[in-house]
This record gives C-alpha cells, structure tokens and sequence, in this order.
C-alpha cells in the first residue's frame, strides 16, 4: 500500500504545483492592463473549469497511450512500469490542466478583495512590479489559502482518474485489491482513511501557514494598511 | 440520445443535464448557508471553532464518491436524498472554508466605518460583513459550483440518472464505436452549462454597482 501512497502523493505534488503556477501565469494575464492577454487568459481558464478532469484524463491518457518509452523521460511515479512513464505523464498534465483554471479564479478573486485603495497605494510606494505582486500577495494570501487549501484536497482526490491507466496511485490499489480479494470493505475503508489522512495533512499545512502569516504580516494601526494612510478610507 | 441526456431517460425523468442542474442548485444553495454560519462560528472563535475547523477537514478529505456510496448504503434514506445530501455535505467542506477566507478578510477599515456610522453588531455582520463577503467571494463561490456540476458524476454509483449516468447507460447499450461520441457529447453539455453559468453571473455583476477590477 505504502508504494501506491507514494504515488499518489507524487502525482499530486507535481501535479499540484504545474497547477499553481499555471493558475499564476493565467491570473497575471487576466488581470492583464492588456486585453488580448486578459480575453486569452480568460478564454483558457473557462476552458480548464468547464471540462471535466476525468475527460481531460482520459484524452490524454487515451492519446499518450500509443508514445513509446523514451529514454530521457524520467520515471518518478514508484510503482508504474517504465512502459508508462509517458502515460504517467500525460495523466500529470491533465490533471494540472483540470485544477490550474479554479486556481487561478481563486487567486484572482482574492486578489481582488485587496480594493483600489490599497491597490494604488502600492503603486504610490514606488515598488518594482515584481516587489509590488509579492507585498500584495501576502496581503490577499489571507483570503486566498482556505480556498486554494479546500481545491487541493480537491485536486487530490483527482489523482484517483490515473487509475484508469496502467498509473500507480491509491484508487487504483483499492480497486485492484477489491477486485482480487472481494474483501471491498477492508480496502475501501483502509483506502478511505488514508485520503483522509492526506487531506488532513493538506489543511494542517495551510492552517499553519494562514497562522504563521496571520502572526507574520505586519498589524497595520486602524484604518491603514501597507503602513500608509489607507486613500478613500475612513479614519 | 440527445434527449436523454438533456432531460433524462424515459424511465428515469426528470434526469440527465436537467437533473444535475436541480442537485447542484439546491445542494449549492443549502451549502451556502450553512457555509456562511461556520465561516461566522471561524471567525468569531477562531481558537474555540478549530475542532470544528477539523471536523470539516476530515469531512472533505473523504472522496465524493465514497461519501455518496457510504450515504446511500449505510442509511435508510431514498437514494435522490442520499444523493442530495453527500452534495450537501461535499460542498459546504468547500464553501465553508472559501467563506471564511474571505469573511477573515474583510477589511478594518469598513469594520471602522461602520462603527463610526454606530451601526449595532446584528446589523454591522448581517448588512455589511456577510454581504461584503458574500459578493467578494462570488467568482470563488462559482468556480466551486462548476466542480460540483461535473462531480454530481459520482451520484452514478447510486444509479441516480444525472448526465454522468445517462453517458454511462447509453455507452453501455450502444456499439463500442458510439463510445467516444456519447462521452464528447456529455463533456460539452457539462462545458456548455458551464459557460452560461459563467456569462449569467458576469451579467449579473455588470448590473450590480461598479466594483473594482485589480490591474496587476
């Protein structure tokens, strides 16, 4: 069992992070001051949320099938043959695609939730855009982290579609030992328990985050915040 | 085949898309309830709420599908109940949390006003920080919607005719060659749907006051 969790959690973290960085590229661009940047943005992440990941999977998983092994992909998924490395893969990429437009909504409405005010006030501070992006990240990060936390839990129970693929992962060992046992209570159970187990550790990570920031991001006095005078705000 | 998976099939109806759109709506809005009363019960007692906080994370840590098979085996509910309820359940675990983002958000400087305009508390949450929160997390409130629409899918190991099931049933009756123009036909039902949901809530918010749009 232990072989088919690492999986699992490989699929998901790699999975996971092409995600989040898909999610950040696609939010930049759809908050874009340009509009070809912003429609194309937009008109990916519908694209992403509207189609279902299992489809996604499939396709790629359907498609990918026929790629030989190549000797330069890497093979990091314990327990998949080598044969399915590119499978592997492929699934990894469908399922990045499936979570990258929900992630990138996540982001943007939360970055949103900054408002103007505070908006040009980081403008006012003469920051470069880079340095600028990361301050007011940290600020939305409050309201960003429970969603983004909940969609990767989300995003875990996903990583169960690679079993319809000759892809190691923990849904696909409990359907394998079902089927071979009839024993489907144990398995499920078993099974059940250990997603929970990862979905907890999941929330427990960004609870700890969202305190660490919520102790780490500097108190600003009542009424203000990046330590300037909010503009528009009340006193 | 097109109309079986738009209302259902003759002996199942309604179902297929209609009936995916009647779940995902009423579990949608029961979750948004009660999803608002936890985000209050978080932020009001973020030290004394955390056992609740867990509760709800071992909740979401079940996969939809075990929590609708376990739903419609353990209890002696009818199977649409069942169903409904795992919806239920699945997405309050996911609209809980997205709220108390957001509500754990609302900037001090409203929270300020409001004190200075001498609104008493019941009217300060329920005018001012549910509503704040209400339509500032809308966008992240919708795009959870979508992933219920498409996972009303795992309501098919109950049997209940969703669109997932009708695919499914006509797959299994039709010729193998039928297979990938039944499965592309459902993918875009569940895109199409998708997309006029995105449009109607981006009508609505062009109709609401102005709101502001960061510029990265």
């Amino acid at each position: 069992m232990l072989t088919y969790v690492a999986a699992t959690c490989v699929l998901w973290a790699l999975s996971g992070f092409l995600a989040v960085a898909a999610a950040l590229v696609l939010t930049v661009g759809s908050a874009s001051g340009r509009a070809r940047w912003r429609w194309l943005s937009g008109g990916a992440i519908t694209l992403c949320r509207g189609l279902p990941t299992s489809l996604l999977v499939v396709a790629a998983g359907v498609i990918s099938i026929r790629i030989p092994p190549q000797r330069w992909l890497l093979n990091p998924f314990p327990g998949t043959p080598e044969a399915a490395a590119p499978v592997a893969w492929a699934v990894l990429i469908a399922l990045a695609v499936g979570s990258a437009g929900h992630l990138a909504v996540i982001f943007r409405t939360a970055y949103a939730t900054l408002g103007r005010a505070r908006l040009e006030q980081a403008i006012v501070l003469g920051l470069p855009p880079m340095r600028r992006l990361s301050l007011l990240s940290g600020e939305s990060a409050m309201a960003a982290l429970p969603p983004t936390s909940a969609r990767l839990v989300h995003h875990l129970h996903n990583t169960a579609f690679a079993a319809l693929f000759p892809v190691a992962d923990l849904f696909g060992w409990i359907e394998n030992g079902a089927n071979q046992t009839f024993d489907i209570t144990r398995y499920v159970v078993a099974g059940g328990a250990m997603y929970v187990l990862l979905s907890g550790l999941i929330w427990a990570s960004f609870k700890a985050l969202e305190m660490w920031l919520g102790r780490h991001l500097a108190p600003a006095p009542a009424g203000t915040r990046l330590g300037l005078p909010a503009l528009g705000g009340a006193r | 085949m097109i109309t079986d998976m738009l209302i259902g099939l003759p002996a199942q109806r309604p179902g297929g898309i209609a009936l995916t759109i009647i779940l995902t709506v009423g579990s949608a809005s029961g979750a948004v309830v009660l999803g608002m009363v936890y985000a209050v019960i978080c932020v009001g007692l973020p030290w004394l709420s955390l056992g609740l906080q867990a509760a709800l994370a071992v909740a979401r840590g079940v996969p939809v599908l075990l929590l609708v098979f376990a739903l419609g085996q353990f209890t002696s509910l009818p199977l649409v109940v069942a169903g409904y309820l795992a919806l239920l359940v699945y997405s309050l675990c996911h609209v809980g949390e997205t709220l108390r983002g957001f509500l754990a958000s609302y900037p001090r400087e409203l929270r300020d006003q409001s004190r200075v305009l001498g609104h008493g508390p019941v009217r300060d949450w329920v005018l001012h920080r549910l509503t704040w929160t209400l339509s500032n997390s809308m966008d992240a409130l919708v795009t959870h919607w979508i992933s219920l629409l498409k996972d009303t899918g795992a309501l098919t190991v109950l049997g209940i005719g969703e669109l997932t099931t009708v695919a499914t049933t006509l797959s299994l009756t039709s010729d193998v060659s039928q297979w990938e123009l039944i499965i592309a036909m459902a993918g875009l039902i569940y895109l199409t749907v998708a997309v006029i949901g995105i449009q109607s809530l981006e009508l609505l918010k062009k109709k609401m006051p102005p709101t502001e749009r960061a510029v990265i």
